[in-house]
């Protein structure tokens, strides 16, 4: 193995809000389901003071804040922060027929990986924007089921704004339903993404992995 | 200790007493009964109820008049606190100027801020002087509640801009003996009441001293009276319960001694205002009666000349001499069963969650600005690290 060059790929914001995210979406598909299914129930008592649903929809609530907020944060980094400008010219890639051959040829184990202009492939970057159509929509559907469980502050506010897009979606049961759909494209995303990372990982040898934690990757070569 | 012993003892500190000067050299309790209209019979007859009501014996009625004579060797000061008047008005607002008003006017008040004469600088004097003059001696009364703490400037009183908690506590340093008149003073009140913009708190938060209890919204004209008689009569502080309240008055359930306990017995309840139930004088437990749950001689003593009390009215006890009845009582037409819960988290889950995504929002909003901001100035420089 040649001299490794280090490229300093994922920056600070990029890389937290990731983890952020992923922790977020592993504790709303928790607290989701339970809002869903209503699966536990306290230790009964005469006095109606457990408010176990009222519990879990606070902390449902609060990450979804969370997810919100690394969304839109992201979201600005992606569309203006300078590290970002290799996700932003992997949009080149993307409109890149003959980079998708190679790339399908790559995962067929037929041929090699491309040399890319920015930091995703165009499948991987075509499945991430998948992802965040999906976590767009169902953040939008989440405020617009919150709005209707709190009528004053941000809920109130915001309320005037997402009733529209409520009637739009043929109202609050399919809201509700396009949430659920949603958070499964979500929960289908994610073992797609940890199989693929693992598998670059180990067919690259470039530490793929490392650089959404340290933020650098280890080229063999010049690629960029 | 035995009948006589007792007897004996009580003598000695009338007589004790008496040899103390009056404060206010006024007409004698006697010559007052006599021009307001109320004889020397009425006058032993009220005496015999009092003596009854502190469960003497009635051989100790001579000795509950003699007392309520002296009541003018003690000086007391009453003040005010975050409150409505309403344990004053009490007192005070009877159709007709009744025994107990009597005695209460024949009392060498110091200072009251409803009653007094005095305003402004004059009446800081007068509190000021009577706290130095009967130092260790005077009873202090205080009505309602204290904002204490940080928020104690919610109740701030006179030209010095003296706080309710500084005065309080004043006062209270200079007194043989402390009573909190109602249940703002004894408990909070409704100013303590869920959830508690002021901090109020009761008296004895405000004191280290003891301080006797007398709850209630208001407490009986009896209740205070009798107070400052069992003082003079005794010298000590009465029997209390786990809540400080004395016991002769507050031994007891509102049920224990209610006049339609027949009716709770018998299983013949109202079932809402009005109905036949309510005109046969059934019991009110099912339209939210806390009598059951409340410690107090309203059903005995009454109020208002013993004319009245809520109940024979027609209304369920609301619990007004129990802590923090505001909270735990209600609501007050409906039974306990039907008691109405705080939130999760003081504020309700839904409003803990808007305000935490505020935060995150704004936080997020201030994140971006900060990053496009530091962006512009500093460049890019991590490109170059290899």
């Amino acid at each position: 193995m040649g001299k490794r060059k280090t490229e300093f790929e994922f920056s600070a914001g990029l890389r937290w809000t990731h983890w952020i995210r992923a922790v977020s979406i592993f504790a709303l598909t928790v607290s989701g389901f339970y809002l869903a299914y209503v699966f536990i129930s306290p230790e009964t008592s005469d006095e109606p003071v457990l408010f176990l649903n009222a519990k879990f929809r606070m902390w449902h609530e609060i990450i979804g804040f969370v997810l919100i907020a690394v969304t839109i944060f992201k979201s600005y980094l992606f569309l203006a922060d300078r590290v970002s400008i290799k996700e932003r010219v992997a949009f080149w890639d993307l409109v890149n027929p003959k980079i998708w051959y190679q790339q399908i040829m790559y995962y067929l184990f037929l041929g090699k990986h491309p040399e890319l202009k920015g930091a995703y492939n165009p499948i991987q970057f075509l499945a991430y924007i998948g992802l965040y159509a999906m976590v767009f929509l169902i953040c939008v559907t989440g405020v617009i089921l919150y709005a209707h469980s709190y009528h004053e502050g941000l809920g109130g506010v915001l309320l005037g704004f997402v009733r529209p897009l409520e009637a739009w979606m043929g109202g609050l049961s399919m809201v509700r339903e396009i949430h659920h759909i949603a958070m499964w494209a979500i929960l289908i995303f994610v073992p797609v993404h940890i199989y693929m990372a693992i598998f670059n990982s180990i067919m690259g040898k470039e530490g793929s992995i490392d650089a959404i934690i340290s933020g650098y990757r280890f080229n063999k070569t010049d690629k960029h | 200790m035995e009948h006589t012993e007792l007897y004996q003892k009580l003598t000695d500190r009338l007589s004790k007493l008496e040899k103390f000067p009056r404060i206010k050299e006024e007409k004698s309790i006697a010559t007052l009964m006599d021009e307001h209209g109320i004889s020397r019979r009425d006058f032993m007859k009220w005496a015999a109820g009092m003596t009854a009501m502190l469960s003497l014996p009635s051989t100790f009625t001579p000795l509950m008049a003699q007392a309520a004579e002296l009541t003018d060797r003690l000086p007391v000061v009453w003040l005010h606190m975050a409150e409505c008047t309403g344990c004053s008005e009490s007192l005070l607002r009877s159709d007709a100027p009744t025994i107990d008003s009597l005695i209460f006017d024949h009392i060498s008040l110091e200072y009251h801020e409803t009653v007094m004469a005095a305003a402004g600088w004059q009446a800081e004097h007068n509190l000021e002087s009577a706290l130095e003059r009967f130092k260790g001696k005077l009873i202090l009364m205080v009505e309602g509640g204290i904002p204490a703490g940080d928020s104690q400037f919610y109740l701030t009183v006179g030209p010095h801009g003296q706080t309710g908690q500084e005065s309080a506590r004043k006062a209270a340093d200079a007194a043989a003996a402390i009573f909190a008149i109602g249940s703002c003073s004894s408990f909070g009140g409704i100013q303590a009441a869920y959830p508690n913009p002021t901090n109020a708190q009761p008296l004895s938060k405000i004191t280290n001293k003891p301080v006797i209890n007398v709850p209630g919204c208001p407490p009986s004209e009896k209740n205070i009276v009798g107070n400052v008689l069992h003082y003079i009569l005794f010298g000590t502080l009465p029997a209390l319960d786990a809540y400080n309240r004395p016991k002769w008055a507050y031994g007891m359930r509102i049920h224990d001694l209610c006049e339609r306990r027949g009716h709770f017995d018998a299983g013949e309840f109202v079932q809402q205002f009005g109905d036949e139930g309510a005109k046969k004088g059934y019991c009110l437990y099912k339209v939210g009666c806390k009598g059951p749950y409340t410690f107090n001689n309203c059903s005995r003593e009454r109020f208002n000349q013993h004319t009245s009390w809520p109940v024979q009215a027609g209304h369920g006890c609301i619990g007004c001499s129990e802590p923090d009845f505001w909270d735990n009582m209600g609501p007050f037409e409906e039974p306990l069963g039907s008691r109405l819960y705080h939130t999760v988290y003081g504020e309700g889950a839904d409003k803990t969650a808007d305000k935490v995504g505020v935060a995150l929002l704004t936080a997020t909003a201030v994140g971006i600005a900060a990053h496009a901001a530091i962006a512009a100035v500093k460049g890019s420089p991590k490109n170059d690290e290899e």
